[in-house]
């Protein structure tokens, strides 16, 4: 399994993510694992329709996904690995799937959540979801596209600020 | 100097609102906003020139979604009108006098990418607003909150406009009997380089596997043919 | 109820004001309900434009030439559901949650990463020959596929409501776009030729050593690739050139001298 890149992404496959990081990662496949569009055949059509078709894609949910990364089906490929929420993160985590590095993109506005950066916004269970990935260890970085500077997730979180 | 300074002004608010508020055909583009220029403040040439030079530099960088990209458009506009003024003022409307406006203001502009970001995050209190206005049926109220954000965005590129005029202004004149000594030799080819290095970062960043092979092949013959029928 | 013409004239006029108000909670939400509101009020009752209005407000974002597209199916849609009532296998807000982020990433790639620098590399070779016109030629070349695509697409969608999602499905536009972006690297590879070539014959050096220009460029695309700014790039190649050519100028008249 050769992951180039993890990220968090309500938006999932859009422009940001096919024009900018596909090429500065030159990743050759991206696998989606979001269990609400793996229950909608339409939004899948429709990801899997933007896509150039050079590209692979592989949409499912984050079970199928994670049993999909860990069989050696994929491992030709330089994969770009997109999930929904922080939980879906968390969850692809406990299930056993080892990534070092967690890039947060749109996480966008919503009821009850709040405002950590232009495009990161969260709630207490998201908060509580990151805080579990970073203490397992994984590098939680905000950066919307290559060209922006990389931020830790814990500059953008006043109350947990490392003491420096 | 005013004069082309107000009429450099109304061009940065035009073209400038089409990058992101309203239209998007692209009078925003170097290639379009800085010959606009200079055919007002009738030096065509000059805005052509560095049109030209400025078009490729961030032409990779894409308006995707929440990345903003830096404001080449009011980079263009004002450094066409520094170098017309300063030009006139100064006696050069020359290469040298382009180039320096020029690599004046592509630093200095980079503050356009700020203004955007505070623009968009000051109408981060529309949708309460309009919320608001919904809540008690006042819907045609919502449309004019809506078209407040242009207001903004307007600032934006003014301010923007503004600022790389007077760094400009401030720095090019009292340095220039120096700058002219030191650009004599190389300006012709800087004015080469520019779009030079704007198409190396397309290269680099565009979403095309093997974009440096196609690129060299299609350098290569095209640049065999010329020498070929060059007399 | 069918909307008129006028009206839908009216709608797709205000979606050139789509992104007037773009914020980072809502991104086009608000320039989306300003587009829709002329459409909204032919369909409802005052008392029922609020109850429609709120649910337009809401996050919405794509591709300003593909908003119409949406806009378009959408007006269909509430056009349904203000005549049958609501449709309980059909919520509009899915809908347009489902095209929005596909249709961004289609536009993105097609108009922003294809047709803009084709169209720029193709005009550049006009402006280059010091034609006034080129600004003209550029916002021609360039805005022809775009208002296709406004003006057309706004009318399909209206006529084919959420059935519009199939052309996007069945025209493979993603794959266009990286024909199109082919399409512009192998225009500017010649135009960097010309203007490499023309320059070294205009100064009458010898003109085979411009092809050792690839060496700097492809080591510049690949710093680019890794990261680097573009501005930091620009300054250390005309750092690079000021200093050679102050050193070059010192030397050739050392040695007439």
């Amino acid at each position: 399994m050769n992951l180039v890149l993890t990220r968090i992404d309500n938006r999932l496959i859009h422009g940001q993510v096919l024009e900018a990081w596909v090429p500065h990662v030159q990743a050759n496949c991206i696998v989606v694992a979001s269990d609400i569009v793996a229950a909608n055949p339409l939004k899948r059509l429709m990801m899997k329709a933007s896509v150039p078709s050079r590209m692979r894609v592989e949409i499912g949910t984050v079970d199928d996904m994670v049993r999909l990364l860990l069989t050696d089906a994929l491992d030709d490929y330089r994969i770009l690995l997109l999930f929904g929420t922080p939980a879906e993160a968390l969850r692809a985590y406990r299930l056993g799937l080892g990534y070092q590095q967690l890039n947060l993109g749109n996480l966008h506005a919503d009821n009850g959540k709040e405002r950590f950066s232009c495009t990161v916004f969260l709630d207490l269970p998201d908060l509580k979801d990151l805080e579990s990935l970073d203490q397992a260890g994984i590098k939680i970085t905000a950066r919307c596209i290559p060209a922006d500077t990389e931020r830790s997730w814990r500059k953008l979180i006043p109350e947990i600020r490392e003491p420096d | 100097m005013w004069l082309e300074l107000i009429i450099g002004a109304a061009l940065a608010l035009l073209c400038g609102l089409d990058r992101i508020a309203i239209l998007q055909i692209l009078i925003s583009r170097p290639i379009v906003a800085a010959p606009l220029t200079g055919i007002f403040l009738g030096e065509p040439l000059i805005g052509l020139q560095i049109g030209v030079m400025v078009e490729l530099l961030w032409l990779a960088r894409l308006p995707v979604g929440a990345a903003v990209p830096p404001d080449d458009t009011q980079v263009a506009i004002a450094a066409t009108v520094l170098s017309v003024a300063l030009g006139r003022q100064l006696e050069s409307i020359s290469i040298e006098m382009m180039l320096v406006c020029l690599l004046v203001a592509l630093p200095v502009g980079k503050v356009g990418q700020y203004f955007d970001h505070r623009a968009r995050n000051y109408n981060g209190h529309l949708p309460a607003q309009t919320e608001r206005a919904l809540e008690q049926g006042l819907w045609r109220q919502a449309q004019v909150i809506h078209l407040r954000g242009i207001l903004s965005f307007g600032a934006s590129s003014l301010l923007t406009y503004l600022i790389i005029i007077a760094v400009g202004l401030l720095l090019i004149p009292p340095a220039w009997p120096l700058l002219t000594r030191v650009f004599s030799h190389s300006a012709s080819f800087l004015q080469l380089a520019l779009p030079l290095v704007g198409v190396a970062v397309i290269l680099g960043t565009v979403n095309v596997s093997r974009s440096i092979t196609l690129f060299c092949a299609s350098f290569g013959m095209a640049f065999l043919l010329m020498w070929l029928v060059h007399p | 109820m069918k909307l008129g013409w006028q009206t839908r004239l009216h709608v797709w006029l205000r979606l050139l004001f789509l992104q007037a108000s773009w914020n980072y909670q809502r991104m086009q939400g608000l320039g989306f309900l300003f587009a829709l509101l002329p459409g909204l009020r032919k369909l409802y009752p005052e008392e029922k434009i609020r109850e429609a209005s709120k649910r337009h407000a809401g996050y919405f974002n794509t591709h300003p030439y593909l908003a119409p597209l949406v806009a378009g199916a959408v007006l269909k849609l509430e056009e349904e559901r203000a005549t049958h009532g609501e449709d309980r296998s059909i919520d509009i807000d899915d809908f347009k949650e489902i095209v929005a982020a596909p249709y961004a990433a289609i536009g993105d790639a097609l108009f922003w990463g294809g047709l803009r620098p084709l169209a720029a590399a193709i005009t550049l070779f006009f402006a280059i020959k010091g034609i006034i016109w080129a600004p003209l030629i550029f916002l021609l070349l360039y805005n022809l596929v775009p208002f296709w695509f406004r003006i057309v697409f706004f009318e399909y969608g209206y006529r084919h409501g959420i059935q519009s999602v199939d052309f996007i499905q069945e025209h493979n536009l993603a794959d266009w776009a990286i024909h199109t972006k082919e399409a512009a690297v192998v225009v500017l590879g010649g135009l960097c030729a010309f203007l490499v070539f023309s320059h070294l014959a205009e100064h009458h050096l010898p003109t085979w050593p411009g092809l050792l220009t690839l060496i700097p460029m492809v080591i510049l695309g690949l710093g680019a690739r890794k990261g680097l700014s573009t501005l930091l790039l620009i300054f250390l190649t005309c750092l690079t050139i000021v200093i050679f050519g102050i050193f070059w100028a010192d030397l050739a008249g050392f040695l007439n001298y």
